[in-house]
């Protein structure tokens, strides 16, 4: 019985668990230190941030290479970052910056990296699904092992793109994930006013594809998970849905009052519920990384976040004559 | 303090100081990875809300007035609630009772196995005279640390459990509620069941229903086992060769009864040349893998199984739960476990006393 290797998390090595620590500390304390920016003024355009689901993102994109594909949400940072986006780059773009990874015209909704298979944060809800219906498909008809993962919030999963996208990745037996973070709210809609039927993994029965809930704060449970639902596609064993319940640490977008959350509700997630928090506790008990090594990573993520800052601010302004570059693509 | 929920079945009655009964159904259960990596049923909250009005027929046709439930979120409620509306307005025709009055808990929901430790407290102080439980291994195993000698009607809402039944739930609910009004007697009614006793330095105590399986896997991850890779030994309370998961290894080389006072420790061989047994074995629905078994032996109650320190997790009743410290020693310990209802054994002696005759009618 103990012939084979054990499947899943128990074979994480250190430096992956380095890695993922890293990826969840980099996008809590970017996503942070633009809540506190975004109050000054400085950035335009809107920011949806992610504090608080950090574990879903690293979790799940820690099993893709750079030629695979993510299609993201307006809450994108987290999955751009752990994606392996330029922070510096991602940064400049929010602030609009010809620096920027879009040069500064697509803002914190439009953040994509093709370099790296970040098609990019979307404003249009339930706009990644379909998205990655399209790479599968190339990735399919081309026979490559490439596996595409779109990202939906539980809104989003109530629109007709998400349902759409899922017959069609069933009906065509598509190298894709859909990762649902059901984070409790459509904007300002608590999913018991929005959803009929709670559980968005049960919407996959109906398409023929698996569909499994899992804790979307656990980074464990995510990469278990992930890593078994991306195996499967890239082999060539279909689509599959994983519903990662979790909640988010900040409101809708930045400026959101948050009057539809519970007294302290926030409080008791940042308390009770936060993935770095059980991740270190978890991996020094089990004796695998020292508690040293990771405030290394938290000194060096803060000194990065703080360079982002001060670059973006610094950088120019994007042109006049930049408006119509990039505009249309030359075939 | 139970709050009432829409009172169904008779809008008009008072809340009556009958016999009550608890009902424990868990939004969690029937979603892990097995779906994913195994082929496992895919049980939702609408069936579960489904089950529960049914369960309610048969509680109420054996005389059950009220029902104290615990609050679920994830749509179960909602569910529920639609269902017993629609019921209201249009009950079924030729029901011989009305459903007993559902009372849902007011409760703080933390969205973890600490509701359901909350929820049968209240239950057992407000003097359930039985609790059914709508979950899987582990949604029993939660409940069967808090519930004392309050009988369990355990009923699965999947098809990888090897504690609970599948059962279709008007027939349980009949009964639970015979036995929950005194109308079939509790004496061989009722089967104590076996429990691992699961102990080590600083933690406090935990509990497995059916089996404790010592796995390398060294973080929880995703809770299920679902494969035999990495796990080395494994202690059960009861063995059926019929049973899905880990207790069928131990099913196939020492069957054992449930509520036989007995157990089973199986140690699994690194090398399968060293392997006592080389079974296949159905681990997961829709998946048989190859067994290799070293050794293993007969526990009796009060027996102790000692676990060397290592490295990894311990999965109890099917779901990794408990991470080691790699120098920590843990001793698994066979005790007497919670009372069931055993629905075959009620109705037959339903049948035997005459208990769900009606009396003639009148023309």
């Amino acid at each position: 019985m103990s012939t084979v290797a054990p499947p899943g998390t128990g074979q994480l090595t250190p430096e992956q668990l380095v890695e993922a620590y890293r990826v969840m500390r980099t996008i809590r304390e970017f996503e942070e230190r633009l809540h506190r920016e975004f109050a000054t003024g400085d950035i335009p355009g809107f920011v949806h941030l992610y504090a608080g689901e950090e574990a879903i993102a690293a979790g799940v994109i820690a099993h893709l290479g750079s030629d695979d594909y993510v299609a993201s949400t307006h809450r994108g940072h987290g999955h751009a970052i752990a994606k392996g986006c330029d922070v510096k780059g991602m940064m400049a773009e929010i602030y609009g910056k010809i620096t920027g990874l879009c040069k500064g015209k697509g803002g914190s909704m439009h953040i994509a990296d093709f370099d790296k298979g970040m098609l990019g944060a979307n404003g249009i809800v339930g706009g990644g699904p379909p998205l990655v219906c399209g790479v599968g498909l190339t990735a399919k008809v081309k026979g490559t092992d490439q596996v595409a993962v779109s990202f939906t919030g539980d809104g989003g999963s109530n629109q007709g793109t998400f349902l759409e996208s899922l017959n069609l990745a069933g009906a065509w037996h598509l190298p894709v994930i859909f990762v649902v973070e059901n984070n409790g709210y459509a904007e300002s809609t608590s999913s018991n006013f929005h959803q009929s039927g709670i559980d968005v993994a049960k919407r996959a029965d109906g398409f023929g594809m698996p569909g499994i809930i899992v804790d979307g704060f656990d980074f464990f449970a995510v990469h278990e998970a992930a890593g078994e639902a991306i195996e499967r596609a890239r082999s060539g064993g279909g689509p599959s849905l994983i519903e990662c319940k979790v909640n988010r640490y900040f409101g809708h977008f930045e400026g959101d009052q948050q009057t539809y959350r519970g007294p302290n509700e926030v409080e008791d997630l940042r308390r009770t519920r936060d993935c770095l928090d059980a991740f270190a506790r978890r991996v020094t008990d089990a004796g695998v990384l020292e508690r040293e090594a990771l405030a290394e990573i938290d000194a060096s993520v803060k000194t990065l976040i703080d360079d982002a800052v001060r670059e973006a601010k610094a950088a120019p302004d994007p042109t006049a004559a930049d408006v119509l570059t990039d505009v249309y693509v030359k075939y | 303090m139970p709050n009432r929920l829409r009172p169904i079945g008779s809008y008009a009655a008072p809340v009556s100081a009958g016999v009550s009964v608890g009902v424990v159904a868990n939004p969690a259960s029937g979603r892990d990875i097995r779906r994913l990596v195994a082929g496992a049923s895919v049980f939702g909250n609408a069936d579960k809300a489904g089950m529960v009005y049914r369960l309610l027929g048969g509680l109420g046709a054996a005389g059950v007035e009220r029902v104290l439930m615990m609050p679920a979120s994830d749509g179960l409620s909602a569910t529920l609630h639609r269902q017993l509306y629609a019921h209201a307005r249009r009950p079924p025709a030729g029901a011989v009772a009305p459903l007993p009055v559902l009372e849902q808990l007011v409760m703080e929901l933390d969205g973890s196995a600490l509701d359901s430790l909350e929820a049968v407290a209240r239950m057992r102080e407000a003097g359930v005279a039985a609790i059914v439980v709508l979950g899987g291994d582990g949604t029993h195993r939660v409940v069967a640390k808090a519930c004392g000698d309050v009988p369990l009607c355990a009923l699965s809402t999947g098809t990888n459990n090897a504690f609970p039944e599948m059962r279709e739930t008007t027939v349980a609910g009949l009964a639970t509620g015979l036995v929950a009004c005194g109308r079939v007697p509790a004496a061989g009614a009722l089967r104590r069941e076996g429990a691992l006793v699961v102990e080590r330095d600083g933690a406090a105590p935990d509990l497995a229903l059916v089996d404790v399986a010592v796995t390398a896997e060294r973080f929880v991850g995703a809770r299920a086992i679902w494969s035999g890779a990495g796990v080395s030994e494994l202690v059960v309370t009861f063995a059926h060769p019929s049973a899905v998961g880990l207790s069928a290894v131990a099913g196939l080389i020492a069957p054992l009864a449930r509520g036989a006072g007995r157990g089973v420790h199986v140690r699994f061989a690194a090398d399968p040349r060293e392997a006592e047994h080389t079974l296949a074995v159905a681990l997961a629905p829709g998946l048989v893998t190859e067994v290799a078994v070293a050794s293993h032996r007969v526990l009796d109650t009060g027996d102790i199984v000692e676990l060397p320190p290592a490295a990894g997790s311990l999965a109890l009743d099917g779901e990794r739960e408990i991470e080691r410290r790699p120098d920590e020693a843990v001793t698994v310990r066979l005790a007497p476990g919670p009372l069931t209802i055993d629905v075959d054994a009620v109705m037959r002696e339903a049948a035997r006393r005459g208990a769900t005759r009606m009396q003639p009618r009148r023309v």
